[in-house]
């Protein structure tokens, strides 16, 4: 019961709210809409912004937000669907016309809409997250038109098809191309990619593909590169007028594997016309093209330097092996300076001087290079005769620039301690004779031998220019002390410090008594200036200058080696010697002597002495006399003695021996040095770090290294690990 | 437009303006008058009066500022109807950059006090980057727009609430405590607008999903979270996440005899790439506050006062804050004097000045303890109720704001060019900004 009363006294709520007219939502609406309606018809002039804009203020004010978008959406898709079928009926070229332009009606309609919806843009679409207006229409455009399946396909065979026109050479509308295209991009860049731009890049894939085809059947390989560089060009250009700028960098990867890439092998390789023929026929400009081309495409540049490295190889291969070249070494050596400068002016002008281009070059020499172990010896003789006579009347730069020339293949010398000898041989040889052209060129060699390999490398050769310096000074204080001597033969010391010098062995012969006598007062001279010192002559290296009056009283001078010269000089007191009494009193040994007597005898226009009996060999048996008959039309008469440049066989073997006994010392050195440091190390690292350490000289060998090893733990200076025996240790 | 030249006549309610369109250009294209005069609208030679159905007093008030820059705001016109009336227009963002200026320490004036409706002992107020904040009590926070109109509340369903944030004006990070049983809590991004929940951060140990309670968070200008972090099975540390994907991108696991997943506070320092991990009493017997390198995940440096002599709570740090420009760390203790430790060498002392002594005597009923903050050089110190600013080199005391109601200030935030205190004792935060720099 109480309950019963107490319901009655329930206040009743105050139903009377304030309601709205609830068809105000619609009516509403009905004005917006209708307004949507005459902006999409073109006939919004009529139209007034403020009510509108109030009108959906209000709606969104009294919580029809909801209503109005929904509103928008269903209005402004029923419009696109209208245009899209109005698009969809244009014939012909007309349809891409029809849609730029109703595109740029719907952009500016969604503009006015936009501007009417402002305070539902701002206030309702983000506290509820939905799409912006702008991009709400955007995204309606994509779906209605874009997207409808009658429009999407034939938009994009339009376009691909005006593109493909543009490409076989017709002349497009570019600028309604750019405002279609530029339809896509402003659809959001997904769009741009997956509606046009994959298709437009698979097509052009498919272009390229067939262009190049036909292409590389037809041309040979310098014309292609011609032609695969014009489309590069087209189709940055294509960007640049029609397409997103992002697109560049795709379209043109496309190109270079459709054109390029896919052809590197057949290109390079191809017969008559591929890379080793533009090589051999210094094609600048098809090599410079092929260069700038492959160097876009992955693995591009790696081919073609392959290709030259082969090339080169082979063709260095043949060069320095083949017996007919190297007869001769200077030719040899030009030959060689003529390829490194023909491959630098290559590398230069067509390959844009690149480093590994130029590495690939210097590899390649040193491979072919050592392949001939003569090299060494052929480099000093081409240095030999540059020095001897190829420079006289050359520029200095030009001695330098030769000079530096032949540096750059010492460089790729493996053995530059054979070079060394070789040098020093050929050194000595210009030095006593004074057939150096140069003495600047001798030194500026020098100096840059020293700047590559180090002082060790050339402190004997400057020991034998400070030899012929100090010889000369010597010889002045001589004839100074002795100024009784001015009458009589001059005498020409020169004094070599043993072990500067290569060494010869020492061959005795009896001088005659005016030479003999001097020589005992220079020894005495030079003994007595210098205390402690040993002198011991090298007559057989020695020349003399002799007068002669032959029958007719002819006069000459003769230009001889000391063994002719004691020879001629027996000739003063007799007209006629055998062959035993000169052996007797001159006591030379007998193939120098033969050889000297073979020389004064046996060659034409040089006999100055007649032989009995008369043959080409010298015998125990034959006898000799003064040809009184000798003539020749020059006063000064030079007899050389036949000495062959090229080393002999049994020569080669002799330097080579020495060169490998010179070794052993300094592979020990660098042991010691090494072990020094390192203390403990095993037998690979010693060999490595060993042929490291001797690199700038020669290519240590590692069973010599091996045998050095041995002998060093022989004498205690290592010892191998007890437990490890791979391991060495250094014994202080 | 029609109308002879530059002059604009508007009817509004009833009044007649006149004005050129150069002034309503300085409203710009995204409001009613610049869509009001694009070409696509044809203003017709009979519109040469246009009409606006709207309030004419605060359109004299908007058309004012758009004339000047300036907002005066005649008494007589409540804010909330200017507010609205501006929103119509689209120039709220105008009214905004009018309303106060750059933020200065020394020139501060309280413009406002806000009184919420739950009680006191609030447990942050962050300020947010358009002048707006939110204010964390319990498991319930309180956003305020700029306009210090109130949301709806985030509602954390008896979840408490640890730290707040903002990534941006829009959206609120919160952290908050697991409930045992429950497996709930973590780090969630809620909209500041609709208190909406918009997305549950998860943490990752060894590709298995946990649940954890999340402690203090800090934001870094590469679009990355940082937060500390407690799982069930001892996984503690400081996780990372991503802003954009709001994927977990890091964790850095605390080592032991060490503290980071119980931080008190962290800080991102951009220019040193580290994160400020700090640790302190009472949370902890002993403070722990070092730097974190992500990239390495190296601890480049660190301090703790384990083992230094404690006599006095005085020489205990209450909070730190790193200041990258003098390459230091500051910490305060409770009586709210400041000790610096340099960064620049491993293990290194506090340096305290000894500023006030004064402070000990006459301690308040319910103290708070003093919090710190840096801002373009000034730093701020909170302590009872009044903040203090110093300023330059030698940290020179230069100002004070002092509000004494509502008791002692437990947390106070900077941001969007304004200083939000929040009081213990009574629900209710002030609101300080620098006026308009004058007029001439």
């Amino acid at each position: 019961m109480s309950n019963q009363r107490k319901r009655n006294f329930q206040i009743e709520a105050f139903k009377q709210r304030v309601v709205v007219d609830p068809k105000y939502a619609d009516k509403t609406w009905k004005i917006l809409e209708h307004a949507i309606h005459e902006i999409y018809n073109h006939n919004a002039s009529g139209l007034s912004f403020e009510e509108l804009y109030r009108n959906a203020y209000n709606m969104v004010l009294h919580k029809f937000g909801e209503k109005l978008y929904t509103g928008l959406v269903t209005t402004m898709t029923f419009h696109l669907k209208e245009i899209c079928k109005s698009i969809e009926e244009a014939q012909g070229g007309a349809f891409l016309e029809l849609l730029n332009r109703k595109w740029n009606d719907h952009n500016k309609a969604l503009q006015m809409i936009r501007d009417i919806l402002m305070y539902m843009d701002r206030t309702y679409v983000p506290s509820l997250k939905k799409t912006h207006v702008h991009e709400l229409g955007l995204h309606l455009w994509r779906d209605s038109v874009l997207h409808s399946s009658k429009v999407q396909t034939r938009l994009l065979d339009t376009l691909l098809d005006l593109v493909h026109k543009e490409r076989t050479g017709e002349v497009i509308d570019r600028v309604l191309m750019r405002n279609v295209i530029k339809m896509f991009m402003d659809l959001g860049e997904s769009v741009y990619q997956e509606d046009f731009e994959k298709p437009f890049l698979e097509a052009s894939a498919e272009f390229y593909k067939v262009e190049s085809q036909g292409f590389i059947e037809s041309c040979d390989c310098g014309d292609y590169l011609k032609k695969a560089e014009k489309p590069l060009t087209e189709e940055v250009e294509r960007v640049a007028h029609y397409l997103d700028a992002k697109s560049e960098a795709k379209i043109t990867s496309v190109v270079e594997r459709e054109m390029i890439a896919n052809h590197v092998q057949r290109l390079v390789h191809m017969e008559n016309s591929g890379l080793v023929n533009m090589l051999l026929n210094d094609k600048y400009e098809d090599m410079g093209r092929m260069y700038s081309l492959f160097r876009r495409v992955s693995n591009g540049l790696v081919t073609v330097r392959d290709v030259m490295t082969l090339h080169l190889r082979e063709m260095g291969k043949q060069l320095v092996t083949d017996p007919e070249k190297s007869k001769d070494p200077v030719e040899f050596v030009q030959r060689l300076l003529d390829e490194r400068d023909k491959y630098d002016k290559i590398i230069n002008l067509a390959f844009s001087n690149d480093k590994t281009f130029q590495n690939a070059l210097n590899s390649s020499f040193e491979y072919f290079l050592n392949l001939n172990t003569r090299s060494p010896e052929f480099i000093s003789l081409f240095v030999d005769d540059k020095l001897r006579k190829g420079l006289k009347g050359v520029g200095e730069e030009d001695v330098d620039l030769i000079l530096d020339k032949v540096m750059m293949l010492f460089r790729y010398l493996q053995e530059k301690d054979v070079f060394e000898k070789y040098y020093k041989q050929h050194l000595a040889k210009r030095l006593l004779s004074g057939k150096t052209v140069s003495d600047d060129a001798e030194r500026n060699l020098i100096v840059k031998l020293k700047t590559e390999c180090g002082y060790q490398f050339t402190s004997k050769l400057e020991g034998m220019f400070t030899d012929m310096k100090t010889s000369h000074d010597t010889l002045l204080g001589f004839y100074n002390s002795h100024p009784e001597l001015s009458e009589g033969p001059t005498l020409v010391v020169q004094v070599l410090t043993t072990g500067s010098w290569p060494t010869q062995p020492t061959v005795q012969c009896n001088l005659p008594a005016e030479v003999s006598v001097l020589c005992e007062k220079f020894r005495s001279y030079y003994l007595g200036t210098h205390t402690g010192r040993r002198l011991s002559w090298q007559t057989n290296m020695g020349t003399a200058d002799i007068k002669a009056v032959f029958g007719k009283s002819q006069r000459h001078e003769l230009n001889v080696s000391t063994f002719q010269m004691c020879v001629l000089m027996l000739f003063n007191n007799s007209d006629r010697l055998s062959y035993k009494e000169i052996e007797q009193a001159t006591e030379i040994p007998a193939s120098d002597l033969k050889r000297c007597l073979q020389s004064m005898a046996c060659v034409k226009g040089k006999n100055v002495l007649r032989k009995e009996p008369m043959s080409k060999d010298i015998g125990e048996e034959d006898s000799f006399i003064v040809n009184d008959r000798f003539t020749s039309k020059f006063y000064k008469v030079k007899i050389g003695t036949v000495v062959a440049q090229k080393e002999t066989e049994p020569e080669k073997q002799e330097t080579r021996q020495r060169v490998e006994e010179d070794r052993k010392p300094q592979i020990e050195a660098a042991i010691v040095r090494i072990m020094k440091s390192r203390r403990v190390l095993d037998h690979n690292n010693i060999i490595a770090e060993v042929i490291k350490q001797l690199q700038s000289r020669f290519l240590a060998n590692p069973t010599e290294i091996k045998k050095r090893i041995e002998s060093l733990i022989e004498r205690d200076f290592l010892e191998r690990d007890s437990t490890d025996r791979k391991l060495y240790r250094y014994l202080a | 437009m029609g109308i002879s030249k530059d002059r604009i006549k508007f009817n509004v309610g009833g009044r007649l303006f006149e004005t050129t369109a150069t002034t309503l250009a300085n409203a710009g294209r995204n409001s009613f008058f610049g869509a009001l005069f694009d070409d696509g609208w044809n203003l017709s030679p009979q519109d040469s009066v246009i009409f606006v159905d709207r309030n004419s007093d605060c359109f004299a008030v908007l058309l004012d500022l758009l004339r000047t820059g300036d907002l005066n705001v005649p008494a007589n016109i409540p804010e909330r109807l200017l507010h609205r009336e501006a929103s119509f227009y689209g120039l709220l963002d105008h009214v905004r950059t009018a309303r106060w200026g750059p933020f200065d320490g020394n020139r501060l004036r309280l413009s406002d006090s806000v009184k919420g409706t739950s009680p006191g002992d609030g447990t942050a107020i962050r300020a947010g980057p358009d002048g707006g904040c939110c204010v964390a009590h319990g498991s319930v926070v309180h956003v305020y727009d700029w306009m210090l109109e109130e949301h709806s509340p985030i509602n954390l369903d008896y979840q408490r609430v640890n730290d707040v944030g903002w990534i941006d004006s829009d959206n609120i990070v919160l952290s908050a405590c697991e409930r045992l049983g429950r497996g709930d809590g973590g780090m969630g991004l809620f909209s500041s607008s609709s208190g909406d929940l918009r997305y549950k951060f998860q943490v990752s140990h060894e590709n298995q999903v946990k649940s954890y309670t999340a402690g203090a968070l800090s934001f870094s200008p590469d679009y990355e979270i940082f937060a500390s972090c407690k799982g069930r099975s001892n996984e503690y540390g400081i996780g990372v996440w991503d802003q954009i994907t709001g994927k977990q991108t890091d964790f850095f696991y605390e080592s032991p005899g060490w503290s980071l997943g119980d931080a008190d506070k962290l800080q991102w320092l951009n220019g040193k790439n580290c994160l400020l991990v700090a640790t302190l009493f009472p949370r902890k017997d002993n403070c722990y506050i070092s730097l974190l390198d992500f990239r390495d995940k190296n601890m480049v440096w660190s301090w703790s006062d384990i083992g230094s002599p404690m006599a006095t709570d005085e020489k205990r740090v209450r909070d730190a804050i790193a200041m990258e420009d003098s390459n230091s760390i500051c910490v305060v203790n409770e009586f709210e004097d400041l000790g610096f430790i340099d960064l620049r060498m491993y293990g290194g002392s506090v340096r305290w000045s000894s500023r006030s002594k004064l402070m000990k005597s006459k301690m308040p009923d319910e103290p708070c303890y003093p919090k710190l903050a840096l801002h373009e050089g000034q730093l701020f110190s909170s302590m009872n109720d009044s903040i203090s600013v110093f300023c330059g080199p030698d940290w020179v005391l230069t100002s004070r704001l002092r509000r004494s109601y509502g008791g002692s200030i437990c947390d106070f935030s900077i941001g969007g060019d304004r200083l939000f205190a929040l009081h213990s004792e009574e629900n209710v935060f002030d609101v300080w900004e620098t006026p308009p720099p004058p007029i001439i």
